[in-house]
């Protein structure tokens, strides 16, 4: 007979009762675990596809305003700037239905490796690019979704061009997670002119390669100012700001997440706290003759606690193996399906694993508290009157 | 032991006075007792006369409104709660009328409780465990649970926890109220045994009129006062009457007081 069997043992006096709420705080705690990942993944992924050097310049209005197609080469001749790269939203479709599926846009070809030279695109595929008009480079993700391959041709209807293009894909941005199609200016612009009789002449997003980091600040500067009282007044912004503007929403969501989770959580102790209280009391004529025959308060206020503590810790232990398991089958079925993408930054971290292990035991300690405190503190002699 | 007299226990001119609601319940007033060593002590009364309550005195359960109880030379109201658990747990054995054994340990494990307050090690626990159950008689029930007791083999197991740290004194409340008939006497004769073969001291509360016959002194109260002399030679025909029993000395079973 030892004080952890004594724990233990009353522990599994009703396996259901206990079987239920550890289920519960296994719950609580593995919901908290892919919570609390989230915006930690969205940093990953935001350190992932955005450059400290890359900056973003649109329309001060909106991305959905266009900018002068002669502005680019402006750009391109601010101080510091090692390259800059015109793009236009193109709103293809593949599939039935002219639902657009991935992002497409008409980009600068020629500037494409210059001011991406951090994207894994081969040389000689950024080289077919440049030399076929009609060349499209497709990230893994598209690529993968759609089972392409280099030197497939597609043909995407536009939703806002009043052109429909064939593409050969000449090049794949080998990042899981990269949905990017693009293809070359020219070739929209020639279509244009075949079609209309004239280009478009304008450019929806320009974005820039500074030379080095200290000049991503003044060269955003210069852009703004180039532009001041023109026509079409344009913002810069790093890319990670850009981002950063387009999950804005989805950290909103998150917020109200964790918020709701917090919530969760505090029910999940109600409930435990109450389990806890229900165990005191049809125990109380065991507790009374515990302490009659000798066993101290701080015992008697130990081994109850111990039990929630026990049950919650171990629950608790659970719930964060089960949101490794989880993580780790997001990332598999992000590697070998593209299409989850960012799923795959779902990674449960060291500090994530302890945040859990702390909240279970937080959870124990909060339920058994009350309820101990109680039990302990009774005087003996009410205690044997309550039952006698 | 206490001013140099041989009793084990000395109760001086003890009053428990307590508020129930809004009213003051006198539950003892002014009681005055000494029990000697090696003595099997009777406490009878009707129900609310107060022996639970000088029961519960004597074994430090509770704390008297007045007066001062002594229990082999220590007198209790100098101990705080948790001295008073620690001295409990050292020198009283307790017994009561429901057996209250936790379900989930063995008759074993329920036997070696009080002894995780001590210093012993596990093997040592399971051996005094053991030899305690054999005394009462269960030595082919150590690994039974609770519930694969009966009610009197459950009062045995209890009374081998009260008797596993080897207590200077015993206090059993009605520990045969909850027992059939037969069941009833073996729990008395078990324990006038402990009182002969390990000069233990016993009080026992009880209603039980059998129980004269295996008692060294039988005290009665009434309406929390202890009953002396002629009222409380009264009170024990009258116990008898009811019982339908034969006439019994009130106090020491060998004649002496």
């Amino acid at each position: 007979m030892t004080h952890t069997r004594l724990v233990l043992a009353n522990l599994g006096r009703n396996k259901l009762r206990t079987a239920f709420t550890g289920g519960a705080i296994t719950l609580a705690v593995l919901l908290v675990c892919i919570l609390l990942t989230m915006p930690a993944a969205m940093d990953r992924l935001l350190e992932d596809i955005a450059s400290d050097v890359r900056i973003s310049v649109h329309n001060k209005a909106g991305l959905v305003y266009s900018m002068p197609g002669s502005f680019t080469r402006k750009v391109r001749n601010i101080d510091g700037v090692a390259a800059a790269v015109g793009m236009v939203w193109y709103g293809g479709a593949y599939e039935d239905g002219g639902k657009v599926t991935f992002p497409n846009f008409a980009i600068e070809s020629e500037h494409v490796g210059a001011v991406y030279p951090d994207y894994p695109i081969e040389k000689e595929e950024l080289a077919d690019f440049v030399r076929y008009r009609d060349g499209a480079i497709v990230g893994a993700q598209t690529m993968d979704k759609y089972g392409w391959k280099i030197g497939d041709r597609v043909t995407l209807k536009s939703t806002i061009w009043p052109v429909d293009l064939d593409f050969r894909i000449v090049g794949r941005i080998d990042n899981p997670q990269s949905p990017h199609f693009w293809f070359s200016r020219t070739y929209l612009d020639e279509a244009m002119k075949a079609k209309l009789g004239q280009a478009a002449g304008f450019v929806g997003t320009i974005w820039v390669r500074a030379a080095d980091p200290s000049r991503v600040n003044s060269i955003m500067l210069a852009v703004e100012e180039m532009s001041r009282n023109s026509d079409a007044e344009a913002v810069a912004e790093t890319e990670k700001s850009f981002f950063q503007n387009f999950f804005g929403s989805l950290e909103g969501f998150i917020r109200i997440i964790l918020l709701v989770t917090g919530l969760v959580t505090l029910c999940i102790i109600f409930i435990a706290a109450n389990t806890a209280s229900m165990n005191v009391r049809e125990r109380s004529g065991e507790i009374a003759v515990l302490k009659a025959i000798g066993f101290a308060r701080r015992f008697i206020f130990g081994s109850l606690l111990g039990e929630v503590v026990v049950l919650s810790t171990v629950a608790g232990a659970v719930g964060v193996g089960l949101a490794l398991g989880f993580a780790g089958l997001l990332q598999s079925l992000a590697g070998g399906d593209g299409s989850l993408g960012p799923l795959g930054g779902f990674i449960i971290t060291a500090p994530v694993l302890v945040q859990g292990l702390f909240l279970s035991l937080f959870i124990g300690m909060l339920a058994g508290v009350v309820p101990s405190f109680g039990a302990a503190r009774k005087p003996v002699a009410l205690a044997l009157h309550e039952i006698f | 032991m206490a001013d140099g007299s041989n009793a084990l226990i000395d109760v001086r001119n003890v009053s428990r006075h307590y508020v129930r609601n809004v009213d003051e319940v006198h539950a003892l007033d002014d009681v005055s007792l000494e029990v000697p060593a090696a003595c099997f002590v009777a406490l009878m009364g009707p129900s609310g006369s107060g022996k639970s309550t000088l029961l519960n005195l004597i074994s430090g359960i509770d704390r008297p409104s007045e007066g001062e109880v002594i229990v082999a030379g220590q007198p209790l109201s100098t101990l705080d709660e948790d001295e008073l658990a620690t001295w409990r747990a050292r020198h009283v054995g307790l017994i009561f009328q429901f057996f209250n054994l936790i379900p989930v340990l063995s008759a074993r494990e329920n036997v070696a409780l009080p002894l995780l307050l001590t210093d012993l090690d596990k093997a040592e626990r399971r051996r005094r465990a053991e030899t305690a159950l054999r005394v009462v008689g269960l030595e082919e029930r150590f690994d039974h649970f609770p519930r694969t007791l009966s009610g009197g083999e459950q009062q045995r197991v209890a009374i081998a926890r009260a008797i596993v740290t080897d207590p200077d004194l015993i206090v059993a409340d009605e520990p045969t109220g909850d027992l059939d008939a037969r069941n009833a006497e073996a729990i008395l004769d078990l324990l006038r045994a402990l009182k002969n073969e390990f000069g233990k001291t016993i009080v026992m509360v009880t209603h039980d009129s059998r129980a004269l016959r295996y008692v060294d002194e039988a005290h009665h109260l009434d309406k929390g006062v202890l009953l002396t002399g002629e009222e409380a030679e009264r009170a024990a025909a009258a116990l008898l009457a009811a019982a339908g029993a034969h006439p019994m000395p009130p106090a020491r079973s060998d004649g002496s007081s």
